[in-house]
């Protein structure tokens, strides 16, 4: 993290690398252990913890720059020359290739596919967090209970009856296909992390935002929802990664090119394109473009949301 | 909508004094009904469809214990890759967890060559587990991948087809995959534990080793129990990575449960033998999960409620 | 914050809209649909149903998927009533499933003089208890001996008549370096499906096999079908391409090991020559590419002519179609299929359709070679044996190619695959 690099003495907080602009939650008394160094500055380098810091760089690494100068070539010539080695004329036809066989449109989808179940999960696990955590009946044990077995659950066991469902719904081959499960099967693990920011809430702040008169809605919106906001991005950054990801929901529950997210594209693609592996790679690193653009304009943010809620 | 949350929650005020407001049920309401009908509903549906009969043309008709006579009795293969799944699981995490807790303290330090590096073990992540299957089988490819590139002849070239190997290479692949987000877990945790800890300990002359054994492995306790609750039981049920580097093709090898399940029902099409594997996951998953909250004490939640 | 909020909120209103237009048209029901494989001659087809959506202005919604993912797909978009209104089969067992739960809609006198044109044996595949219900949409596709004569003549090799044959040009190519004999996709499993068929053949003839399509009790246990194992699992040791097991076809890694000269043979499908031609110009125009039939085993008590292949693949519509999009299909099998110009096409990529009287039409075509050797061998053969995996049912599909594999695999035994077949 260059955040950590560039400000040497000043150690970050996972909260303030967060969201810099924001104070802390320190004022409401989120429990945050002092800060501190892992290593003492000017000890004796670890030689050790360097070779393994490069060597697993190499690992990396390698995969990736293969892809990347393969998909710069030809099969023809990624069959004559050593493959480890950038091709000496490089060309653009395999991206053209992939992008004249509809991705974009495989890449809208997926967008819509990740953005609409991101949102749903993130406004009914927050919903759900807070009935948990303040709710006066025993409902809210109980429920956090269930929730606790839900995430237990190994989802692509459950493909079968889901499949099932889906074709019995009529919404076999359709985006809802892949949201509406995607969505159920997010629930816990968000509800899980969402729980454990709004728990550490001090109840006065509820008490005297009631003793104000506000509702339990104004609540939720202008209290839970900010001091909930590293478990949010947690919660949404990870679940989007999931989605963006899944592979066996779209396998199973989708067939035609209408409604084909990424991944699906990606392997549809092998095979379409045969020995053209530059093209199949060149999808491969078109697939990840934007999340590499979204990774260098927002590294920060993503790397502590990423991490943030799973820190309790 | 505002409205009816407020009053409902008036009226519930009795003036117990231990009684307090709060939010009504109908917040938990869609989470409860999407979970309920998407996840809850297909898991009962599941046990259901393991009593019946279905090729995936049809409608599902009875068949009583049949499927689970033959998947148990008659089907050499159950137990196999039962095997392969503890195989999987545990090399997985023997690989991972270990690699990822050095990265983790590794990227936790402030030299600046650690922070650049750091950006950039991030990389594995932006790419989805398709796209690295796609990856490493034509990295893997014998005739036209790494091994022919380079001129170490020692170098196998049948990576994904030998299988005394392939099962490495795949909790090989799959931990390129994860490794960099577990090591993250652990970054963000070294970086919490407070760094007079560590100036006590060095007064007290205790070494690099010393300190990570008593200071480090100790504060990130919660850590190890959250990323290896994810890494298990993430490793139980992955098929993503293991379908696409096997393409579909044969691969008894490393046909984990999961891989068994998704090959049983939509490949040989005999949806109520795959129900069976797919139940025995879910009791798998269960136990272990439950295992495990057993083991990092999941009475956190009450005590921390009441003291709310 | 409620800047954030109201811009979540607007993300999820313009995806929720989008999805449902998408919805909308995912869900079919404004014209007909087909799906065909990638690779080999299905280009040709798809170029087929074009001019037909043009001709007949009707749209014919196409989508093509590589062979394994066609077959995983197919299946579940039939079951949830999804099917494209063209269903593509190599009939045999998928088919009387399809027709067994009345997925498919019998095409008795639908489809034209259709009937009359097609070879009566490739006819037959199509029909079930009497009734149509697909019929043949490309080309013959026997299983034939490709090789690579520059290879040939590189290790003083002449082409293999017998077994024997066969078993000395393994022994030349034995001491020499990045050359085996036979270059084979093991790792798509399919390819190996042609060597035991083959190989069974030689040995035993068609009854072998044909009792185990008629269900008898062991029929596995068939010595020359144990004979075909162990001789494919000698092959492995020596005979096969090193690391055959990693080859996989559908990438059509088997095809350019031979074009690349790491192979001498290779044993596929008919619809490889047009792959070597689309992907492998500078070998299929070096002169070195050339076809032959499989050897004859001596004392073997097969029919030499007999051939191993797939008739054709077939067309089915849909039941759970529409009306009009059945009509579409029912015009486009009745009215389109096999007309001249696509006739003309799939010859000229040397693609060989099943119809009477075709030697009539290739003279002078491109690939007049290859026609004439594929028809010859059609029309000669005495027996036409469909692909093993496609004859059997189903469900006992995915157990025998995982059976196969572990032979090649060499971890099973010729007793432990047969046993195994014969629990099934």
């Amino acid at each position: 993290m260059t955040h950590a690099a560039s400000t040497e003495s000043k150690v970050p907080q996972a909260g303030t690398a967060l969201d810099p602009t924001e104070p802390d939650g320190g004022v409401v008394g989120l429990k945050k252990p002092k800060p501190g160094k892992a290593k003492k500055p000017g000890e004796s380098p670890n030689i050790f913890a360097g070779v393994f810091g490069w060597v697993w760089l190499a690992v990396i690494i390698l995969p990736i720059y293969y892809i990347i100068i393969t998909s710069f070539r030809t099969s023809q010539d990624l069959r004559a020359n050593n493959q480890l080695i950038p091709t000496a004329e490089p060309t653009l036809d395999a991206f053209i290739l992939v992008i004249q066989n509809d991705f974009f449109h495989f890449f809208f989808n997926s967008v819509i596919v990740t953005a609409s179940t991101v949102a749903v999960v993130l406004a009914v696990s927050l919903m759900a967090a807070y009935y948990i955590t303040r709710s006066t009946t025993w409902g809210g044990t109980r429920l956090f209970q269930l929730i606790l077995l839900g995430i237990a659950i190994p989802v692509q066991a459950t493909i079968i009856p889901v499949y099932y469902l889906i074709r019995q719904l009529g919404l076999y081959d359709t985006l809802w296909a892949l949201i509406l499960p995607q969505i159920a099967f997010a629930i816990p693990l968000s509800v899980l992390i969402i729980v454990n920011f709004v728990r550490d809430i001090p109840n006065e702040l509820f008490e005297s935002m009631r003793v104000d008169g506000a509702g339990e809605w104004k609540i939720l919106g202008s209290l839970v929802v900010p001091m909930a906001k590293p478990a949010l991005m947690t919660v949404g950054i990870y679940q989007a990664l999931q989605v963006w990801n899944g592979f066996l929901f779209p396998l199973v529950l989708t067939q035609s090119r209408d409604v084909r997210v990424l991944p699906l594209s990606l392997w549809e693609y092998q095979g379409q394109f045969g020995i053209n592996v530059p093209a199949t790679l060149a999808a491969v690193v078109l697939s990840a473009l934007p999340l590499l653009v979204a990774y260098i304009l927002g590294r920060r943010y993503i790397v502590a949301g990423l991490t943030a809620g799973f820190g309790k | 909508m505002t409205a009816t949350a407020s009053t409902d929650t008036a009226v519930r005020d009795t003036g117990a004094g231990k009684r307090r407001q709060g939010p009504t049920f109908l917040m938990a309401l869609p989470a409860v009904l999407f979970f309920g009908f998407f996840a809850l509903i297909p898991l009962g549906g599941v046990l259901v469809i393991s009593f019946m009969e279905w090729n995936i043309l049809g409608t599902p008709s009875w068949v009583g214990l049949d499927n689970w006579d033959t998947v148990i009795n008659d089907r050499p293969f159950t137990w196999r890759a039962l095997t392969l799944t503890l195989l999987f699981v545990v090399g997985s995490y023997l690989f991972q967890a270990p690699i990822a807790l050095m990265l983790g303290v590794f990227m936790a330090g402030q030299q600046r060559y650690r922070a650049f590096l750091s950006v950039l073990y991030f990389l594995p992540l932006l790419f989805s587990s398709v796209a690295v299957g796609l990856t490493f089988q034509s990295l893997f490819s014998p005739y036209y991948g790494m091994s022919a590139a380079l001129p170490f002849d020692w170098l196998p070239n049948d990576w994904l087809t030998n299988s005394d190997i392939v099962m490495y290479v795949m909790i090989f692949v799959v931990g390129w995959c994860f490794i960099p987000f577990h090591a993250l877990l652990y970054q963000a945790g070294v970086r919490q534990i407070p760094a007079d800890m560590y100036e006590a300990a060095t007064i007290d002359g205790a070494g690099r080793i010393r300190q990570f054994f008593s200071i480090t492995l100790p504060q990130l306790r919660y850590t190890i129990i959250t990323s290896s609750t994810l890494m298990l039981v993430g490793s139980l049920t992955y098929f993503d990575l293991i379908f696409v580097l096997t393409g579909g093709q044969p691969a008894n090898a490393v046909r984990i449960l999961p891989l068994d399940m998704y090959i049983t029902g939509f490949s040989a099409n005999n949806l109520g033998h795959a129900s069976v594997i797919a139940v025995i996951l879910v009791a798998i998953g269960l136990t272990m999960s439950l295992a495990l909250n057993k083991l990092s004490g999941s009475s956190k939640m009450e005590s921390d409620k009441a003291g709310a | 914050m409620s800047r954030h909020r109201t811009m979540r909120a607007g993300t999820a209103g313009v995806a929720a809209a989008s999805l449902f237009a998408l919805t909308a048209c995912g869900g079919g029901g404004d014209g007909a649909s087909a799906w065909i494989l990638t690779g080999g001659g299905w280009p040709a087809i798809e170029e087929d149903l074009e001019r037909f959506e043009e001709a007949h202005d009707v749209e014919i919604d196409v989508e093509a998927l590589e062979n394994d993912a066609y077959k995983q797909q197919i299946r579940t978009a039939v079951g949830s009533g999804d099917a494209p209104t063209l269903i593509m089969s190599w009939t045999g067992g998928a088919l009387l499933e399809y027709v067994e739960e009345d997925r498919v809609v019998p095409l008795d006198g639908e489809t034209g003089d259709l009937e009359s044109r097609v070879h009566e044996s490739v006819w037959q595949n199509g029909v079930v208890d009497g009734s149509v219900y697909a019929v043949p949409l490309n080309d013959v596709q026997p299983v034939v001996l490709y090789y690579n004569q520059e290879v040939l003549d590189e290790h003083g090799l002449d082409l293999p008549e017998t077994w024997s044959d066969v078993e000395d040009i393994i022994d030349t190519l034995d001491g020499v370096d990045d050359v085996d004999a036979f270059s084979l996709a093991g790792g798509s499993i399919w390819p190996a499906f042609m060597w035991l068929a083959y190989l069974t053949d030689r040995h035993g003839g068609e009854g072998a096999f044909q009792a185990v399509v008629e269900g008898e009790d062991g029929a596995w246990d068939n010595e020359s079908i144990i004979w075909a194992l162990e001789t494919m699992q000698e092959l492995g040791e020596n005979g096969f391409i090193g690391n055959y097991n990693a080859v996989t076809a559908d990438q059509n890694e088997d095809a350019q090991l031979l074009a690349d000269g790491r192979a001498a043979f290779l044993l596929q499908g008919s619809w490889v020559y047009a792959t070597i031609n689309q992907d492998f110009p500078e070998f299929a125009d070096s002169g070195n590419f050339g076809f032959t039939e499989f050897p004859v085993l001596e004392d073997g008590a097969g029919d030499p002519s007999n051939i191993v292949g797939n008739p054709a693949n077939f067309w089915s519509i849909s039941a759970d179609a529409s009306e009009e999009e059945q009509e579409v299909a029912r015009t486009y099998l009745s009215e389109h299929l096999y007309n001249d110009e696509t006739v003309d096409q799939m010859l000229d990529n040397g693609s060989l359709p099943p119809l009477n009287d075709i030697e009539d039409r290739f003279a002078g075509a491109e690939a007049e070679d290859f026609l004439t050797f594929a028809n010859e061998l059609a029309a000669n053969a005495n027996h036409f044996q469909l692909s093993w995996d496609q004859a059997i049912s189903p469900s006992e599909e995915q157990a025998f190619g995982d059976a196969l594999a572990e032979i090649l695999q060499g971890s099973s035994t010729p007793q432990d695959f047969v046993d195994t077949m014969n629990a099934q």
